[in-house]
C-alpha cells in the first residue's frame, strides 16, 4: 500500500456515530461555559437620515453606536471595535426607529430622541464622565471644551475632552455637536463641520452654511448663578468663563431654569 | 463532513437578501452591503465535525479529543473578535487546535513521568475496527514514527493528511510561507518512507 493512502486512512476508523456522540458531549460542555462568558448581542443596521446614512447598533440597554457612514474602510474598523464588546447581529428592523427619530429631531421636534443611550463602548472612565455630563447640555445651548472639562472637574483638560468627544460612539444622541471652541469658533466634528452646522441650526442657532463662529446674538448663561446675560454685558467680562453655557436665544435659557441679568436685560 | 473550502466569515447573517436593503445605501457607499461576520454558532456548526475528526486522528484518543475540541471552541470564541473579517476561518481554527495539541503534548510528557499506565481500551489500534490485525499494528507503528518527527514537520503532516488542508491553508495555520509548509511535509514524508 502506498504510504500516502495509508496515512490518510489512519484514525479514519472512528465511526460517524462515535464522532456524533463525542460532538454532542463537547457541545453541551461548550454551551455551559459560553453561557457565562458570552458577549451580549447587538442589533446592527443602516438607517437613512437627513445627515446621511448612519450605522446603528442597539443593545438591550439602548443605542450603543451611531456612526456616520462616509467611507467603507471606516465601516470595517467601526464594526471591529463593536465586535470586541458585542456579538453583532444584522437586524434592520430593530434600528429603523433611530432614522425616524433623527429625521424628526432635525425637523425641529425637540423630544424626538427617545432611545436610551448605552455607553458600553466607551472604554475610559474619564471619557464616560465627559459624555455623561455632555448629555446634560440642553438643546439650544452650546458649551466650550474647556467648560465641559470644568464640569467634570478638569478645566485644564480641554484636549482630553476633545479626544473623548472624538471617540464618542453615539453622536447626535450624545450631543457632541454642542461643544465649541472657547473663542466662539464652531470647531470640528467627527461627521464633518457641515453636519455640525446643520445640527446646531436645527436647534435654533442662526448659522449660515459658511459660518465659522457662533453668532453674537447668543446669550451667556452662568451655570453657577443661573443668570443669563448679553455677550457684551459688563458682568461677563469678569465672570468665570468656564461656567458659561451659550444659548441660542433667551427663551432657551429660561427653559434651562435661568433668569435674565438685571444689568443688561437680555430678555 | 460540512466542508465548503474557502469560507470567509463575512457573509450574510439572518436576514434574507432584498433589494430594499441595498437601496438603503446612498452614493457614498454604492455597492457595499452591510457584511457582518457570521455568528459564532454558525461557524461552530459548520466546522465542529471537521475539527473533532482532526483532533481524534491526531490524539487517537476519544477523551483527549473531546477535551481538546471543547478547549478549541472556547478559545476560538474569545479570540473571534480579533479575527480579521476578510481572513479565512479554517486555518485560524486549526491554528488554535494545533497550539492546544502542542501544549497538551508538553503537559502530557510532564505528567507521564508521574503517572504510569494508560487508560485501557481508549487508544486507537487496540479495539477499533480494522481490516485485519496487521493493519492495526501498522497504524500504531506509524503513529510512533510520526510522534518522533520534529514538531513542525509533524504538525504540517497532520494538517496535510489528517485535516486535508492545502499548502496555503497550512501556511495560514502554522504561520510562515506556503513553500515552508510544502518543505515541512515533504521532509516528513521522506523520513517516514525511509523508516517504513
Amino acid at each position: 500500500m502506498k504510504i500516502e493512502t495509508f496515512l490518510s486512512s489512519i484514525g479514519n476508523e472512528f465511526a460517524d456515530e462515535a464522532v456524533e456522540e463525542l460532538l454532542h458531549r463537547c457541545r453541551s460542555r461548550v454551551d455551559r461555559v459560553l453561557k457565562r462568558i458570552r458577549r451580549p448581542e447587538a442589533a446592527v443596521g443602516v438607517v437613512k437620515s437627513p445627515l446621511g446614512d448612519l450605522l446603528v447598533a442597539m443593545s438591550a440597554r439602548g443605542i450603543v453606536l451611531n456612526h456616520y457612514l462616509h467611507d467603507a474602510g471606516d465601516l470595517a474598523a467601526t464594526i471591529g471595535k463593536l465586535r470586541l464588546v458585542f456579538d453583532p447581529v444584522e437586524d434592520q428592523r430593530a434600528v429603523k426607529g433611530v432614522g425616524e427619530e433623527v429625521r424628526r429631531y432635525l425637523a425641529g421636534d425637540a423630544k424626538a430622541l427617545r432611545q436610551s443611550v448605552d455607553l458600553t463602548l466607551v472604554a475610559h472612565s474619564f471619557q464616560k464622565k465627559v459624555l455623561h455630563k455632555l448629555q446634560a447640555v440642553p438643546r439650544g445651548a452650546v458649551v466650550s471644551y474647556r467648560g465641559l472639562g470644568a464640569a467634570v472637574g478638569a478645566a485644564d483638560s480641554a484636549r482630553a475632552v476633545g479626544n473623548a468627544l472624538h471617540d464618542n460612539p453615539v453622536p447626535i444622541y450624545v450631543p457632541c455637536h454642542r461643544v465649541i471652541s472657547s473663542d466662539g469658533r464652531i470647531g470640528g466634528y467627527g461627521g464633518g463641520a457641515a453636519r455640525k452646522l446643520q445640527l446646531l441650526r436645527s436647534e435654533g442657532f442662526e448659522l449660515d452654511k459658511s459660518a465659522a463662529r457662533i453668532p453674537d446674538s447668543v446669550v451667556w448663561g452662568h451655570r453657577g448663578t443661573k443668570v443669563y446675560c448679553r455677550s457684551n454685558c459688563r458682568t461677563t467680562a469678569r465672570g468665570d468663563r468656564v461656567q458659561i453655557l451659550f444659548f441660542a436665544d433667551p427663551r432657551e435659557a429660561e427653559q434651562a431654569g435661568m433668569r435674565p441679568c438685571k444689568i443688561c436685560r437680555p430678555a | 463532513m460540512e466542508n465548503d473550502g474557502k469560507s470567509a466569515i463575512f457573509e450574510k447573517t439572518r436576514e434574507p437578501f432584498t433589494f430594499d436593503r441595498l437601496r438603503g445605501f446612498t452614493e457614498c457607499m454604492p455597492h457595499e452591503k452591510l457584511h457582518l461576520p457570521l455568528l459564532f454558532e454558525q461557524i461552530m456548526q459548520r466546522h465542529e465535525r471537521e475539527i473533532m475528526r482532526y483532533l481524534l486522528r491526531v490524539s487517537g484518543n476519544r477523551d483527549d479529543a473531546a477535551d481538546l475540541s471543547q478547549e478549541t471552541w472556547l478559545r476560538a470564541y474569545r479570540a473571534y473578535p480579533r479575527l480579521q473579517p476578510e481572513s479565512d476561518v479554517r486555518p485560524w481554527l486549526y491554528a488554535i487546535a494545533i497550539n492546544l495539541c502542542r501544549n497538551r503534548a508538553r503537559d502530557g510528557a510532564r505528567r507521564a513521568r508521574v503517572i504510569v499506565g494508560d487508560n485501557e481500551g481508549n487508544t486507537v489500534g487496540r479495539h477499533h475496527r480494522f481490516l485485519d490485525e496487521n493493519e492495526g499494528y501498522a497504524a500504531v507503528h506509524m503513529r510512533e514514527m510520526i510522534a518522533d518527527l520534529p514538531t513542525k514537520q509533524r504538525e504540517a503532516l497532520h494538517l496535510r493528511y489528517f485535516a486535508g488542508l492545502d499548502y496555503a491553508e497550512i501556511a495560514g495555520a502554522m504561520g510562515g510561507s506556503e513553500e515552508s509548509a510544502r518543505a515541512n511535509v515533504s521532509q516528513a514524508m521522506k523520513k517516514l518512507k525511509a523508516m517504513w
